[in-house]
């Protein structure tokens, strides 16, 4: 099966002024993954390990040291200025606060149009309504909120309003960037089934950043994990929850904390033993 | 203990009963959309070394509720009382309230970077506490060495002049923690002090919640919207939505044997990492309720899977159903506790 994305020994290095002496620093540090038609992948790591990096390396947001990216057989980094135009409708992306990544002057309506004209720059006004309105719908806004402002919104409400403006222009891949991480608990539920749906009804691929192994393990089937800018470990689902290879991977697992308090009780009483026992 | 030899904490008065008692508590707020209640009479007691856990999701009036305890929110209009050792806070002048703020009554802020001062080193922000109370600077310097030491704060000698932004964001809210555990207060109001952490910092700086107040006795009121952070810390819980405690009870009770829809609700929406792989989760519909916007009947209503007809018009006390042995503010809490009760 060809990937519709593929990443292969993609670096980005931050360089800075002064002492060199231990290397410019890496924030990818030569990666290599696939992401295939319909699955949705999580990848996986705690903050500064590269994972929103390499997700705006992908898009062309940042240009990459070196490696390459491949979108349905063609390299990101080498397209012109109207193949890569192309490719930024078929790739998008869900930031992940919703409060920043709104214009706080367009209406709604707008902000989930704007892609769609642009794509698409003879399309008529009514037209365009109605493709706004239906995707206002399939993400569960309600149709009068068109001529309001991200200001009137929830957090939750513009998240919604940040994936029907990504959905908008039918692309084939959705980079999710911790799209869940700002939000309350029962609306990151919501937002989570959503994606699902989506990916189910449209047939999306979903590339999903997340910092916890616990977000990801209901929508993704594949699942990398990410550590100082490397990949420590790539598998199916069941692999790595259920025997997973990596120490990183073993500890990112223990560290998840659930809503059971007897479990819960124990594991503190272990990691004060274990802490103790590291004390001399 | 060191605060002894400044000043005496507060009021001598206070023997046997609950060290903090929050009673028919209202906190409401003039806006331009009118009167905002953020907090509905609110009722529950701290006992000396308790930890407490309250947990709600954004206008539920959890931080609301705690920054009236701290005598910090300003212009708003607070009822009922606030009972700490015997005296009333509300009752309390200015004066008397700063002496016990930050000292026998301490607060541990969510974001700890709008909470430090960025011109001014750590060290010189922990040890102000004690040097407000008139302890001598050396003094005041090696105790904020050694309660940074205590926090986890490596190498505290060198990190004393350090400015909050040379610590990353898990070290900052530790010197946050420092801060608050310093005076060694009775008592320590953590505003979802894990919120911005990742999960690995979450579970230490739980694990030091732990240990600090295991050593000094502090009671804590642990604020947070993630039932799954405190399941393991908490004895005692108590549920918010809307401005009201909708549930209260033992820890286990809570998570195990839940008689409210909105406890249930927000357990189902929790992704799990062990157990079977669901096809989705058990979101609650909609969102939670602006505080200018409060349904009437049971707040919960139209978000509620149980929600009858009764619930659109009479609000349900808080209090203990037949069947049941724990507080419930639902007209369904008899049923769910013949279904999810004491089994």
């Amino acid at each position: 099966m060809q990937p519709i994305l593929d990443v292969e020994n993609l670096v980005k290095e931050f360089p800075f002024k002064g002492d060199k002496k231990n290397g410019v620093p890496r924030a990818i540090d030569d990666i290599s993954f696939q992401v295939f038609e319909g699955e949705a992948l999580g990848l996986v790591g705690e903050s500064g390990s590269g994972k929103s990096t390499t997700a705006r390396c992908i898009l062309h947001l940042l240009k990459p040291t070196s490696g390459k990216v491949s979108f349905q057989g063609s390299n990101v980094l080498e397209m012109n200025k109207n193949e890569l135009k192309s490719f930024r409708k078929d790739a998008q992306i869900v930031f992940q606060d919703p409060y920043s990544s709104l214009d706080p002057r367009m209406k709604v309506g707008d902000i989930i149009g704007e892609g769609i004209e642009i794509h698409d720059p003879k399309i008529s006004k009514q037209e365009l309504r109605n493709e706004v309105i239906e995707m206002m719908e399939l993400v569960g806004l309600r149709p009068d909120h068109f001529n309001r402002y991200p200001r009137a919104f929830s957090g939750g409400e513009r998240q919604r309003i940040g994936i029907a403006r990504a959905l908008a222009v039918k692309p084939k891949l959705l980079i999710c960037d911790e799209p869940v991480a700002s939000l309350d608990v029962s609306i990151q539920a919501q937002i989570l089934n959503l994606l699902q749906k989506m990916k189910e009804e449209l047939g999306l691929t979903i590339l999903f950043i997340a910092h916890d192994l616990a977000t990801v393990r209901h929508l993704c089937t594949r699942i990398a994990v990410m550590e100082s800018g490397k990949i420590r470990e790539i598998g199916d689902r069941s692999q790595i929850y259920e025997n997973p290879q990596h120490p990183y991977t073993q500890s990112l697992i223990a560290i998840v904390p659930e809503p059971d308090p007897i479990s819960e009780r124990a594991r503190l009483v272990e990691r004060k033993l274990s802490k103790l026992k590291e004390q001399p | 203990m060191i605060g002894n030899k400044i000043e005496s904490k507060v009021a001598p008065t206070h023997a046997g009963g609950p060290l903090l008692e929050v009673k028919n508590l209202k906190v409401s707020f003039e806006t331009v959309n009118g009167r905002v209640l953020a907090v509905n009479d609110l009722n529950f007691s701290v006992q000396t070394g308790q930890r407490i856990g309250i947990v709600g999701e954004s206008g539920s009036g959890k931080s609301v509720a705690a920054q009236a305890l701290m005598g910090i929110l300003r212009g708003a209009d607070i009822s009922g009382e606030i009972i700490f050792r015997g005296t009333n806070l509300l009752e309390l002048e200015e004066d008397h309230y700063r002496k016990l703020r930050g000292w026998d009554i301490s607060y541990v802020f969510q974001d700890p970077l709008s909470a430090l001062d960025p011109i001014r080193t750590i060290g010189d922000q922990v040890s102000q506490v004690l040097r407000l109370r008139n302890v001598k600077a050396a003094e005041a310097k090696k105790k904020t060495l050694e309660i940074l030491d205590r926090v986890g704060i490596k190498d505290p000698q060198r990190r004393y002049n350090d400015y909050p932004h040379q610590f990353s964001g898990g070290m900052r809210q530790r010197a946050m923690i420092a801060m608050a555990l310093i005076g060694e207060p009775s008592l320590v109001i953590a505003d979802e002090p894990t919120t911005s952490l990742d999960v690995r910092v979450q579970a230490q700086v739980i694990d030091l919640f732990n240990k600090l107040t295991e050593e000094q006795g502090t009671a804590v009121i642990f604020i947070t919207h993630d039932l799954s952070i405190m399941a393991g810390f908490a004895e005692d819980v108590h549920v918010m939505y809307a401005g009201n405690i909708v549930e209260s009870a033992k820890t286990d009770e809570i998570y195990y044997r839940s008689i409210h829809p909105y406890t249930l609700g927000l357990l189902g929406s929790i992704p799990r990492i062990r157990g079977p792989v669901l096809k989705s989760l058990t979101a609650i519909k909609g969102k939670p309720p602006a505080p200018t916007d409060i349904p009437p009947g049971c707040p919960f209503h139209p978000r509620c899977t149980y929600a009858s007809s009764e619930c659109a018009e009479l609000k349900p006390t808080l209090q203990i159903p037949k069947s049941g042995n724990h507080l419930s503010a639902c007209h369904h809490s008899e049923l769910l506790s013949q279904k999810n009760g004491s089994r």
